[in-house]
């Protein structure tokens, strides 16, 4: 039978044999593990000719694991790029294929999710609408409800979503297929904002399509994320690898050029062993609701956070039990309309580092776990590993410099004996030690030169990025700044992983997806331990030796310019200034898609008709003084009857104000509709000496308006 | 709405004081209809107008009551009044009357029907078909699907590691030997690789 033939698929029939996949894993990892027992056992060799110290023991155990994790990174874009001169587009495994030549209405009906968390509803609602247009486009939207489902906190801000949701749907017509719910009490965080809507609407829909806040999709490959669904009984979760755009800083120019030029190899080597076993990335991903509503409710691990209670990073979690369950979890690698935004400054991603270290740091406990596949205990150590890299490379790190410094004080001889690879290969201590080291480089650097020349050898994604001189420019420019990054990172992670292992726990902040940059007295407190530990080790290892001292200098230049980074990479203006002369530059900026340009122009969220965000009646403020705003505000209420106690704080809001009452009380009386609308007349009615000048302000600004 | 061609002649004559609380009567009805973003001047001044003078009227039996509050509470039941007769439905409590500024944003009345507004019946059929029509819904139909958490199955060391893991949690003494047990073996190990 070919995949190209859904109607075929029975829903025992895998679209990928069960043997192709077991072998595909063995020849990947078997590879990985072959070279990574290859250079360590060199190393111990070499190690052994210099006569083993105590040290060499751990430095060998830490090698073993980081040269593990830098050879499993290369060969995923080794055997992607195997995979794309090999296979092709045509011969390879794509699970989109399974929807290629259907057309007609879909079968059933969907539904758009996407939890906001104090975000802003002007923008959030673009990309609702530029999604909805692009839907609208492919003639399929009557197929699609879409839900903005909100765990807001901040009231102003609660508010000016209902405004921003209203008039959304005013101007496309959205009132009924445009929903808004905001949950009282934000339990569970996002995964139980996801499972509210699943209780409540969820057996309205075959699948949902999860975004976030920041995600952008094209309509039409939403489209065909659900023919491939609808096809395919067996697959739960479709995974798209969303694209990082609209980045104005520098860190933000570097990441979204990296992922854009890098991020295909890694895709497709990804997608080459992990196959119908793969991973949720929370969000741009379609999931069968059913499966996901039956076995996807997070159980509490055991003990209290931070490595206990409520699971964080919920999206690994709830792929494995999916897998775990006979459900299959593809990556959609050729979906290209899949976008979303990243933290714009080092300091701000490494603020939702914390927040994703200590939910991939709880994962540990699924390792244990009964009845995971092997794919998905191979996701959740990657997404252990991607944070507890960071300690581990520091320990290689000084236990390499304490080595230096003890053959230094003692003045023992570097090679003293002959080794294997002497008697065999006929090439010296020292020789060996330079190929060891170029073979982590190449380690390192293969990714990246694999996708430059394949980017420089295809036309088409040559021109896509500007030509050959902004590619390698830009390439040779992103390394550069990588290798100051990372040295602050590691040293940024390492400290978090001693956090959650005394046991502080973290909140759940919202993102910053804009700034205008770190100030100086933010960068200098936040990377005061990477610098003054970049001072100290520097001046041991000139100490040491000159020659130790330029071997450390990448790390030791990172750590000690680490604000300086910092700062620079934050700013916008160099950012444009690169930009300007095509340094960085995606082929998003270049040409930018339909759904890009859509969500630019989208505007239906603004009017002034409605409007809770001018200064004099912001938020609050305005669901209390404009008639439209209460009236909005009102009819979103459940019916209630008041108290007493309930009348005499909304007197105490009229008489103070609203900053003279608490957060947790205004939030009262916004839940209460006979609150809001005695509040409302009460403003018009009293004369200005009854009641706490904000109203007054609030409702002197319209006649200002008329009098302008 | 008042007849254009009533005055205010009932409150004359009018002292200083008074004109300034029909000032502010006025100011704070005419920002009311502005709220309900009313852009035509001449409108808004006929509807002013109208509203001051049965609030005038109502002052000659209610002489206690502040001006304006007499004449907002005017405009809001006069306009919570006229909705309930373009909506057709009754105006039991004070709800409607949001249900009613509601229909009015969601018609469109801002942009597109100022001319109606307060005025009597018959009103433009597409008028009122699109006031009738505005509701809104924060949700489709309840289409429960359930959730229930399933406890984690662990192997061997993980049961054993959960067991002691909340054995930790509940016993802070527990914590603090184990976490000092660890200290011990690390600053052991420290010392047997680079101190011994």
């Amino acid at each position: 039978m070919h995949p190209n033939d859904p109607s075929t698929f029975a829903s025992d029939h895998r679209y990928f044999s069960r043997w192709r996949t077991v072998l595909r894993r063995i020849v990947f990892f078997g590879s990985v593990l072959a070279v990574n027992t290859l250079a360590t056992l060199w190393l111990a060799d070499l190690f052994w000719s210099m006569g083993f110290q105590k040290a060499h023991f751990p430095l060998l155990a830490v090698f073993i694991v980081l040269n593990g994790l830098l050879v499993l990174g290369s060969f995923h874009a080794i055997f992607g790029a195997l995979d794309m001169v090999l296979a092709g587009r045509k011969r390879t495994v794509r699970i989109t294929r399974l929807a290629e030549g259907l057309s007609g209405p879909l079968k059933h009906r969907h539904a758009v999710v996407m939890p906001v968390y104090n975000e802003d509803s002007i923008k959030v609602c673009a990309r609702i609408e530029a999604i909805y247009r692009s839907i609208q486009a492919t003639g399929q939207l009557d197929s699609f409800d879409f839900f903005i489902l909100s765990d807001t906190r901040d009231l102003d801000l609660w508010v000016r979503e209902e405004v921003a949701w209203t008039n959304l749907c005013r101007r496309l017509g959205g009132f009924g297929r445009i929903y808004y719910r905001r949950r009282k009490t934000n339990e569970n965080r996002k995964a139980g904002n996801i499972g509210d809507f699943v209780r409540t609407w969820g057996g309205g829909y075959e699948a949902m399509l999860v975004l976030d806040a920041d995600s952008l999709m094209d309509g039409a490959d939403i489209v065909t994320m659900v023919r491939v669904m609808e096809s395919y009984p067996r697959l739960g979760i479709l995974q798209t690898p969303p694209k990082l755009i609209r980045g104005a800083s520098v860190f933000t120019r570097l990441q979204q050029f990296a992922m854009r030029l890098y991020g295909p190899l890694f895709i497709r080597g990804l997608n080459h062993w992990q196959l119908g076993g793969g991973s949720y990335w929370g969000h741009n991903a379609l999931i069968r609701l059913q499966p996901f509503s039956e076995f996807c409710e997070l159980p509490a691990l055991p003990g209290s956070e931070p490595f206990g209670g409520r699971i964080l990073s919920h999206d690994f979690v709830e792929a494995a039990l999916m897998v775990a369950e006979g459900w299959e979890v593809w990556l959609a690698w050729d979906i290209e309309g899949t976008y979303e935004e990243a933290p714009p400054t080092l300091v701000d991603h490494l603020i939702r580092d914390r927040r994703w270290m200590q939910g991939n740091l709880q994962h540990l406990w699924l390792i244990f776990a009964r009845k995971l596949p092997f794919p998905t205990r191979m996701h959740l150590f990657m997404g252990i590993m991607a944070y507890l890299g960071s300690p581990l490379w520091f320990l290689f790190l000084l236990l390499g410099t304490w080595i230096a410094w003890d053959r230094f004080s003692s003045n023992l001889s570097m090679l003293p004996f002959e080794n294997f690879a002497h008697r065999w290969f006929g090439i010296n201590g020292l020789q060996q030690s330079l190929i060891l080291a170029l073979f982590v480089f190449l380690l390192l650097f293969l990714p990246k030169i694999l996708a430059v020349t394949r980017a420089i050898a295809i036309p088409s994604i040559r021109r896509s990025f500007g030509g050959t001189m902004p590619l390698v420019a830009g390439s040779l420019f992103e390394t550069i700044v990588s290798m100051l990054l990372a040295p602050c990172i590691m040293a940024a992670h390492t400290v978090m992983v001693l956090g959650i292992v005394v046991g502080r726990s973290v909140g759940w902040g919202n993102q910053n997806r804009e700034t205008d940059g770190t100030s100086w007295p933010d960068a200098l407190r936040f990377h005061a331990f990477p610098m003054l530990l970049g001072i100290a080790w520097t001046i041991l290892a000139v100490k040491i030796s000159p020659g130790f001292a330029a071997w450390m200098s990448p790390i030791l230049a990172g750590l000690v310019l680490s604000p300086l980074v910092s700062v620079w990479t934050s700013r916008t203006r160099y950012g444009r200034g690169l930009a300007k002369h095509g340094i960085l530059n995606i082929p998003e900026e270049i040409s930018p898609p339909e759904i890009l340009r859509t969500a630019d122009l989208a505007n239906a969220a603004v009017d002034p008709a409605l409007d809770a965000t001018h200064p004099a009646r912001t938020g609050v403020v305005a669901a209390v003084v404009d008639p439209y705003v209460n009236g909005v505000h009102v009819s979103l209420l459940e019916p209630s009857e008041w108290s007493p106690a309930e009348e005499s704080l909304a007197e105490r809001l009229l008489a103070l104000g609203p900053d003279g009452i608490s957060k947790s009380e205004m939030s009262e009386l916004l839940y209460l509709a006979p609150a809001m609308l005695m509040v409302h007349r009460a403003v018009w009615l009293r004369p200005a000496d009854g009641i706490h000048p904000a109203w007054t302000q609030a409702v002197e600004s319209y006649r200002r308006r008329l009098d302008q | 709405m008042g007849s254009p061609h009533h005055s205010l002649i009932s409150l004359r004559p009018l002292s200083e004081e008074e004109l300034l609380e029909w000032e502010e009567a006025y100011a704070a009805v005419e920002a009311y209809l502005q709220a309900l973003r009313l852009r035509n001047r001449l409108l808004v001044a006929e509807l002013v107008r109208g509203i001051l003078t049965r609030a005038s009227a109502r002052r000659a039996t209610e002489p206690d009551q502040p001006a304006r509050h007499l004449a907002m509470e005017e405009a809001l039941s006069e306009i919570a009044e006229w909705t309930q007769d373009v909506l057709a439905v009754p105006l039991e409590n004070r709800r409607l009357a949001a249900r009613g500024r509601l229909a009015l944003l969601l018609a469109g009345m801002p942009d597109k029907w100022q001319g109606v507004f307060l005025t009597p019946a018959p009103w433009p059929p597409a008028f009122v078909e699109a006031m009738r029509s505005s509701y809104l819904a924060a949700g489709p139909r309840f289409a429960a699907l359930t959730m229930v958490p399933r406890p984690l199955e662990f192997n061997a060391i993980g049961t054993g590691a959960a067991q002691w893991w909340e054995t930790m949690d509940r016993k802070p003494i527990m914590r603090l030997m184990f976490a000092g047990l660890l200290t011990f073996l690390s600053a052991l190990a420290v010392w047997f690789i680079f101190l011994d």
